[in-house]
């Protein structure tokens, strides 16, 4: 009854409820959106004036957060977003997109530093080489699949690195490469708080983009890769063509989010790029949910934020000695890592899906009860 | 010159070799893509350094604890992480080896700080002169202890009973089920030879160099190696593993030290370009 609830003896009235539903879900929805845009807005109010609706907050309140945090977590978001694109709806894993990153800051570097280009221009450059990046290094996978997918990337990363580094000590040097101010015309985005907004901008789109890039007819030919690749090629899909279109479109996204990377924190060296640096984007993804564009965003906010939040347990800490002490205060960097590997680990063993999986699988269980309860109400 | 440069290639590309033929035999076994065979490499590393320098122990009774941990630690993983994604896709199964690099790297800097540490054993270090020729005694010490490990791992799946049973799970799990054979255990079996062979590798990469977490990305230079000589072939690992020395030390010396990862990387480019079953694997075929 539960499951079938428009078998034919229930249609008027469950039927009915369940489009009184939709709407409701609709609104529902709607309302959220409003909201979290609302609170998006507000977000950098409360940063700065350390105070909600006019109570203030203690810096333990607000995690020691600072808006520079949260700008460094919009970009890594767009990574995450990027890398989610290909792992989890196009079905390919990438170890590359450290080096992505990287393709994005030596343009920048080059384009912006060496030659003066404006900034938007350095943005669109890094979107072009990054796409060319993926591209060479994509073509391997017009022979191989899956599995060998994984080795061209880690060779993109390991050649891309040395290139970084011949290319820093070239035209730079041990110190690193520094970026000048950004500026969107004659908007100088001098302070935290107009990067917050443009980045910001840029996130939304970059979501967005590639919702409807999966909506879209090649979107769902990619699922149909991912899912079952000699099913799909038996319609008629590409992969081949397809499977080099998703990583030069991911490519490119991850290398202008390098790209801003790079101008945000002003200098990079080749060592802000290791494959520690790439392996986090795929523990942000894991974490989040596999194929879900929301749960990346998630997956970095958490990712971003859990140092925050083990400061704060660590100030707390610090009167207490010993063991507790040592792990907090002495290993806080490592903790992080290991309290993160682990969600990894535990999330893909009992929730394959990430967060996002568990949150779809608690609104299921949601409507089901609820969808009784009304049933029951019908029959009485 | 020359000589000198051929001998370290192939000294190192025989440990890369027996690193290589750990991740190919878990490959084999289980069809589990390690990632983390690098991070393997460092435990062993670890695992020396805790045998040797915390706890003392003389040279053939650390060695004796460095094989039983590491075996240990590979029966571990494949019980609590791999077995329970058994059926999985391969991408989630991909995903939890790299998920524990992180959890191992973690342990490992917290355990014994992120700084590293030398490792120093009773193994002879020195140098012999063989006319214009200096072969340092690590080196060969190194070469002789992987050829042994590759040869007795060979004799092993070749000619006893537990190694024909392993080959058989290899070829095939059902079959291997429907005969009878244990094939959980055959399994943790594979994770345990892989892991110890790495921790071998670990051992005397830990010793050549220093041992720090930093030594994972010389041990992840097995998976170049085993793509080179081809995913499914047992003596490809060996030779892809040689493969990878060569090159490493002659691009290191001719072109320049940092150098030798571009020609590595740039060589398995290519091979999947163009080879992609590798040197000495079989052409695999897509059925319907």
């Amino acid at each position: 009854m539960i499951k079938n609830s428009n078998s034919a003896d229930h249609v008027s009235p469950i039927h009915s409820s369940v489009e009184g539903r939709d709407n409701m879900s609709h609104m529902a929805r709607n309302v959220r959106w409003a909201l979290a845009i609302v609170a998006l807005l507000y977000l950098p109010v409360v940063l700065t004036d350390r105070a909600i609706f006019g109570i203030p907050l203690s810096n333990a309140q607000l995690l020691n957060l600072s808006l520079t945090q949260i700008n460094l977590m919009l970009i890594a978001m767009m990574g995450a977003l990027s890398l989610n694109f290909l792992t989890g709806c196009a079905g390919l894993i990438s170890i590359g997109h450290a080096a992505l990153y990287a393709v994005g800051a030596m343009t920048a570097a080059t384009a912006g530093t060496l030659w003066g280009w404006p900034f938007t221009l350095v943005l669109l450059a890094a979107g072009v080489t990054g796409a060319s990046a993926g591209f060479l290094a994509g073509l391997p996978s017009l022979r191989v699949r899956g599995l060998y997918f994984v080795l061209s990337t880690m060779a993109l990363h390991y050649i891309v690195m040395y290139a970084f580094l011949e290319y820093q000590f070239k035209f730079f040097d041990v110190v690193g490469i520094p970026f000048k101010n950004a500026s969107l015309g004659s908007f100088e985005l001098s302070t935290p708080l107009r990067w917050y907004g443009f980045l910001l901008l840029l996130t939304v789109l970059v979501f967005w983009g590639l919702r409807n890039t999966l909506r879209s007819r090649e979107g769902q030919a990619l699922t149909a890769m991912r899912d079952h690749e000699l099913a799909a090629t038996s319609l008629g899909v590409n992969v081949r063509t397809l499977r080099l279109k998703a990583f030069m479109l991911s490519s490119a996204i991850a290398s202008v989010a390098g790209a801003l990377y790079a101008y945000y924190l002003t200098n990079v060296t080749s060592e802000s790029f290791g494959i520690g640096f790439a392996i986090e984007f795929i523990a942000m993804i894991i974490v989040g949910g596999m194929g879900s564009l929301g749960g990346s965003l998630v997956g970095a906010a958490l990712w971003l934020l859990l140092p925050s939040i083990i400061n704060l347990i660590a100030s707390q800490a610090n009167e207490t000695t010993g063991l507790v002490h040592l792990v907090l205060v002495d290993h806080k960097a490592q903790l992080v890592q290991l309290i993160f590997g682990l969600l990894v680990v535990v999330l893909l063993i009992f929730a394959p899906d990430g967060l996002a999986g568990l949150s779809k699988q608690w609104q299921k269980r949601k409507r089901n009860t609820d969808s009784s309860a009304s049933a029951h109400k019908g029959e009485a | 010159m020359l000589g000198q440069v051929l001998f370290g290639g192939l000294a190192v590309g025989s440990i890369y070799g027996l690193v290589a033929l750990g991740f190919a035999v878990i490959f084999k076994g289980t069809e589990v893509f390690n990632f983390a065979q690098g991070m393997f490499v460092v435990c062993g590393a670890y695992l020396a350094v805790t045998a040797m320098s915390v706890l003392g122990l003389p040279f053939f009774a650390g060695a004796v604890f460095i094989v039983c941990a590491a075996a240990l630690l590979g029966v571990l993983i494949h019980a609590l992480l791999i077995q329970p994604l058994s059926g999985r896709p391969m991408l989630s199964v991909i995903m939890i080896t790299i998920a524990l690099c992180i959890v191992l790297r973690a342990l490992i800097e917290m355990i014994f700080g992120s700084a590293g540490r030398p490792l120093s054993t009773p193994l002879p270090s020195g140098v012999i002169t063989l006319g214009s020729l200096r072969i340092s005694k690590l080196h060969l010490t190194a070469m002789l202890v992987s050829w042994v490990c590759m040869g007795g791992f060979g004799a092993f799946f070749r000619f006893t009973p537990i190694g024909l049973l392993m080959r058989a799970t290899a070829d095939g799990h059902e079959a291997a089920v429907v005969s009878g054979i244990n094939v959980n255990l055959m399994n943790r079996l594979a994770w345990a030879i892989g892991s110890v062979l790495a921790a071998v590798g670990g051992l005397f990469l830990g010793q050549l160099q220093i041992v720090s977490t930093e030594l994972e990305s010389i041990g992840l230079l097995a998976l170049p190696a085993v793509v080179i000589g081809g995913m499914q072939s047992i003596p490809g690992a060996i030779v892809g593993g040689l493969l990878v020395g060569l090159v490493e030390q002659l691009a290191a010396s001719y072109v320049s030290p940092k150098s030798s990862d571009i020609f590595i990387y740039g060589l398995l480019l290519l091979i999947l370009m163009f080879r992609p079953w590798g040197l000495f694997g079989q052409r695999e075929l897509g059925r319907v």
